[in-house]
C-alpha cells in the first residue's frame, strides 16, 4: 500500500490564552488522508478542527509533531509553501467573504494561477475550471462581480479558484453551512465529481453528519483537540461507539422524533481541559452510572486514552475509539448479546 | 382555512363553532421599492394560527418567509408597499396606530432572528438590555422588579442568572441566541417568530434552542411561526408546515406528512436536501435542485417553478396555479396533485 497523500502526526497547536493560560487547540491528532478519498472531520466549534485545517493547509505551525506531504514534512519557508499550497488548496465556509467583492469572476480564478506562475493559456484554464465548477458557458461568466451572482454561483467561483491549481487535496471548511438547501446538493455534487474525475481527495471539515452520509468514504470526530472516534463512514455513522459521537448522531433532526441526547453546554474551555477522558463531564455514560456499573469509572475520571481499535467492527472498518468504555468487559458482552438478538429477529438492521 | 386546529380534524368542521385562531395571515403582498421598480416579495400569503400552536415556514433565500416575517410584526423599511391582513386576535395589525403597534409588540407577539451579535447592544449587559424591553411594556411581570424577573427569563432559557451582568462579547454564539429569546419573552408574548433562530449554531446547541422552544410552546401555550430553509428541522418541531417559493405557499399540511410524502416537486427536492443518515438512497447521493430562485421582477410564466421543475409536463407553463386539495388537511399548488387523485 502506498503512502498516504497526507499524514498529520501528534500534532499539538497551543495558543495563549487570557491570563497566561495555554489553549491546547489541537491536542495530539494523527490523521491521513489518502488520493483521492473524502473525509469528513466532524466537531462541535471550538473543537480545534478549523486549527487542525489551517495547520493542514501550512497557515499554521504546530508546536509539536509534523504534517507531512506524499511522506516529506511540510516546510514554512516562503518558496516551500507557496508549492505546498499549489497542491493542498482551501474552499472556505462563506463564499461571499472569500471572495473579493471588487475583483471579477474572471480575476478570482485568474489569481492563483498569476500567484504560482502556471504555464498554459490563462484564459483556456479560467474557462475550464469555470466549466467544470458548473459555471457554463464559462465565458459568460468573466465580467460578472460576486454581487451579481448567486451564494452557490459563488461558491462555484470559489470551488473553481481552488481547481484551477490541480490541486491534490481540497481542504473545505463548512462549504455548504451558509448555502439554501437546494444548492447545498448542487455543490456537495460537485465535488464528489471533483473527487470522481480528476481524482482530488478532499478533508471537509463539517457539523454536518448529513454532509457525511452524502460524502465521505471515512469520518474523524473530533472533540476537545483530540479525534475522539474515526471509521468508514458506513460503519461510523451506523455503529458509533464513542457517546460523543453517539450525542451527535441522536440530534440531527429527522421527522422520526429518536430520542435526542442533548449534552448541556457547548464544547468545554480548550484552556482548562478535563484530566482523565477529556468528554467525562458531559458523558451520559458516566452520568447515567454506566461507567460505574461497568468498573471504569474511576478510569474515565483519571485516565487519559488515545484511539484504540474497537473489538468487534466490521472488517475492513478501520474503526478506532478513545473511549474506557468500548472494549470494557461488561460492554463487550452487552454488545454480543445484542448481535445474537439480531441474529433472532431476522429482517432487522 | 388552511390551518385547521388541531382537535377539528376529527369532527366535522362546519359542526363546531371554531374558535377565531391567534394570528390570521390573509392575502398578504408585500413589495418592496427599489431604484429598478417595485419588488415583490409576497405575493398573497394566507395562513392562520391557533394559540400555541406552531407553523413551519420553509424556502430559500428570497422566497419571501423574511418578508412574510417583518410583514407580520411591521418592521419592514418604510415605503415598502404592504396589502392585505394581519389580524392578532382579529385586529389588524398592519391599521394600527404607532402607540398600539408600540403595545402589542413585545407585549403580545415579538420575534428573534438570526445572528445574535448583530441584534444585541454590544456596549450594554444584556440583563440591563431585558431589563429595558420590559420597562417599556410596564403592567407585564406582574408586578415583580425587574432584576428579578431578568434573572429568571435567563434561567428560564438555560442560562445562569449571574449571567444578566455579562456582555454580549462574553457569551457564545448559542447563549447569545438564548439570550434574545429570553428578549423576545420578556413581555409574555403569546405569539413568537423565530426566523432561521438556529442556522448559525452548531448542532448540539440547535437541539438546545429547538428543545427549549417546544418547551415554552408546552408549557406557556405559546405560538410559534418557525422560519428557515431547513426542512428536517421545521418536520422535527412544528405540526404544521407550509413551504414558499418565489412569494407564495406552494405546499401546506401536517409537517410529518410533508416532510415524508410531498405532492410539490419543490418540497420533495427540500426534504431530500437532507439527508436521513443510514438510509442508503441518500449514501454518496447528494440531492439539489438545478437552478436558481426566479427574479422577482420577472417571473416565469405559468407555475413559477416550472424552469427548475425535474417533473414539468407541457401545460405547466400556460397554467396558472394555486393552492388545491391534496389530501386530508394537505394543499399544494401543483398540477401534479390535480392529475393524480391521490397524492403521497
Amino acid at each position: 500500500m502506498s503512502a498516504p497523500l497526507l499524514e498529520v502526526r501528534d500534532v499539538e497547536v497551543r495558543f495563549a490564552g487570557r491570563r497566561g493560560s495555554v489553549a491546547r487547540a489541537v491536542d495530539g491528532v494523527n490523521l491521513e488522508v489518502r488520493s483521492g478519498e473524502v473525509l469528513a472531520l466532524v466537531g462541535e466549534s471550538g473543537c480545534g478542527k478549523t486549527t487542525l485545517a489551517r495547520t493542514i493547509l501550512g497557515l499554521q505551525r504546530p508546536d509539536a509533531g509534523d504534517v507531512r506531504f506524499r511522506g516529506e514534512p511540510v516546510r514554512y519557508d516562503t518558496r516551500a509553501l507557496r508549492r505546498y499550497r499549489r497542491e493542498v488548496q482551501m474552499v472556505f465556509q462563506d463564499p461571499t467573504g472569500a471572495l473579493n467583492a471588487r475583483q471579477t469572476v474572471y480575476e478570482a480564478v485568474a489569481e492563483g494561477l498569476r500567484i504560482q506562475k502556471l504555464p498554459g493559456d490563462e484564459e483556456q484554464l479560467v474557462a475550464a475550471a469555470l466549466a467544470r465548477a458548473g459555471l457554463r458557458p464559462p465565458e459568460r461568466f468573466f465580467a460578472r462581480y460576486p454581487y451579481e451572482i448567486s451564494g452557490g454561483q459563488r461558491q462555484r467561483v470559489v470551488i473553481a479558484g481552488a481547481m484551477v491549481l490541480q490541486p491534490e487535496l481540497l481542504v473545505a471548511d463548512e462549504p455548504v453551512s451558509s448555502l439554501d438547501a437546494s444548492v447545498r446538493g448542487e455543490i456537495l455534487q460537485l465535488m464528489l465529481g471533483l473527487v470522481r474525475d480528476t481524482g482530488v481527495a478532499i478533508l471537509v471539515v463539517t457539523h454536518d453528519l448529513g454532509l457525511a452520509w452524502n460524502i465521505a468514504d471515512r469520518v474523524a470526530v473530533m472533540y476537545l483537540g483530540r479525534i475522539v472516534e474515526q471509521g468508514t463512514t458506513e460503519e461510523l455513522l451506523s455503529e458509533p461507539r464513542h457517546p460523543y459521537t453517539r450525542a451527535l448522531l441522536s440530534v440531527v433532526p429527522e421527522a422520526d422524533g429518536r430520542e435526542a441526547q442533548i449534552l448541556a453546554g457547548e464544547a468545554p474551555d480548550p484552556t482548562r481541559i478535563p484530566p482523565g477522558c477529556r468528554f467525562h463531564p458531559r458523558c451520559p455514560v458516566v452520568a447515567s452510572g454506566e461507567a460505574e456499573r461497568l468498573g471504569i469509572e474511576a478510569r474515565c475520571r483519571g485516565e487519559d486514552l488515545g484511539l484504540a481499535p474497537v473489538p468487534d467492527a466490521a472488517a475492513g472498518s478501520a474503526h478506532l475509539a478513545a473511549c474506557h468504555a468500548v472494549g470494557a468487559p461488561g460492554r463487550v458482552e452487552a454488545a454480543e448479546a445484542r448481535a445474537r438478538a439480531d441474529e433472532v429477529r431476522p429482517g432487522l438492521g | 382555512m388552511s390551518v385547521t386546529p388541531a382537535a377539528a380534524a376529527t369532527e366535522r368542521a362546519d359542526e363546531r363553532e371554531p374558535a377565531a385562531p391567534l394570528l390570521s395571515v390573509r392575502d398578504l403582498h408585500v413589495s418592496y421599492r427599489t431604484g429598478a421598480g417595485p419588488l415583490p416579495a409576497v405575493r398573497g400569503v394566507s395562513f392562520d394560527l391557533d394559540a400555541g400552536e406552531t407553523i413551519g415556514l420553509a424556502g430559500e433565500s428570497g422566497c419571501g418567509k423574511s418578508s412574510l416575517a417583518g410583514a407580520i410584526m411591521r418592521l419592514l423599511p418604510r415605503g415598502t408597499e404592504v396589502t392585505g391582513q394581519v389580524l392578532l386576535d382579529g385586529e389588524d395589525v398592519l391599521a394600527m396606530k404607532p402607540g398600539r403597534l408600540r403595545a402589542v409588540r413585545w407585549t403580545d407577539m415579538a420575534i428573534v432572528f438570526q445572528g445574535a451579535l448583530h441584534t444585541l447592544n454590544p456596549v450594554q449587559r444584556v440583563g440591563r438590555q431585558i431589563g429595558e424591553a420590559m420597562e417599556l411594556h410596564p403592567g407585564e411581570g406582574g408586578g415583580r422588579r425587574a432584576p428579578e424577573r431578568v434573572g429568571e427569563l435567563l434561567e428560564l432559557v438555560g442560562l445562569p442568572a449571574r449571567r444578566a451582568a455579562d456582555y454580549p462579547h462574553q457569551l457564545s454564539g448559542g447563549q447569545r441566541q438564548r439570550v434574545l429569546i429570553a428578549l423576545a419573552l420578556a413581555c409574555d408574548p403569546r405569539l413568537l417568530v423565530a426566523d432561521e433562530p438556529t442556522t448559525a449554531l452548531d448542532v448540539m446547541v440547535q437541539a438546545q434552542v429547538l428543545r427549549l422552544l417546544r418547551d415554552l410552546q408546552s408549557t406557556f401555550g405559546l405560538a410559534v411561526v418557525f422560519i428557515t430553509h431547513d426542512l428536517s428541522t421545521l418536520a422535527a418541531v412544528c405540526r404544521r408546515l407550509a413551504v414558499m417559493y418565489a412569494g407564495r405557499i406552494v405546499e401546506e399540511g401536517p409537517s410529518r406528512d410533508v416532510f415524508a410524502g410531498a405532492a410539490h416537486p419543490y418540497t420533495r427536492a427540500l426534504a431530500a436536501a437532507f439527508p436521513v443518515i443510514g438510509d442508503p438512497a441518500f449514501r454518496m447521493r447528494p440531492s439539489g435542485l438545478p437552478g436558481d430562485p426566479p427574479d422577482p421582477r420577472d417571473l416565469p410564466s405559468g407555475c413559477p417553478f416550472h424552469p427548475r421543475c425535474p417533473v414539468v409536463r407541457p401545460v405547466c407553463p400556460h397554467t396558472a396555479v394555486e393552492l388545491w386539495d391534496a389530501g386530508p388537511e394537505r394543499r399544494a399548488a401543483c398540477v401534479e396533485v390535480l392529475a393524480d387523485e391521490a397524492p403521497g
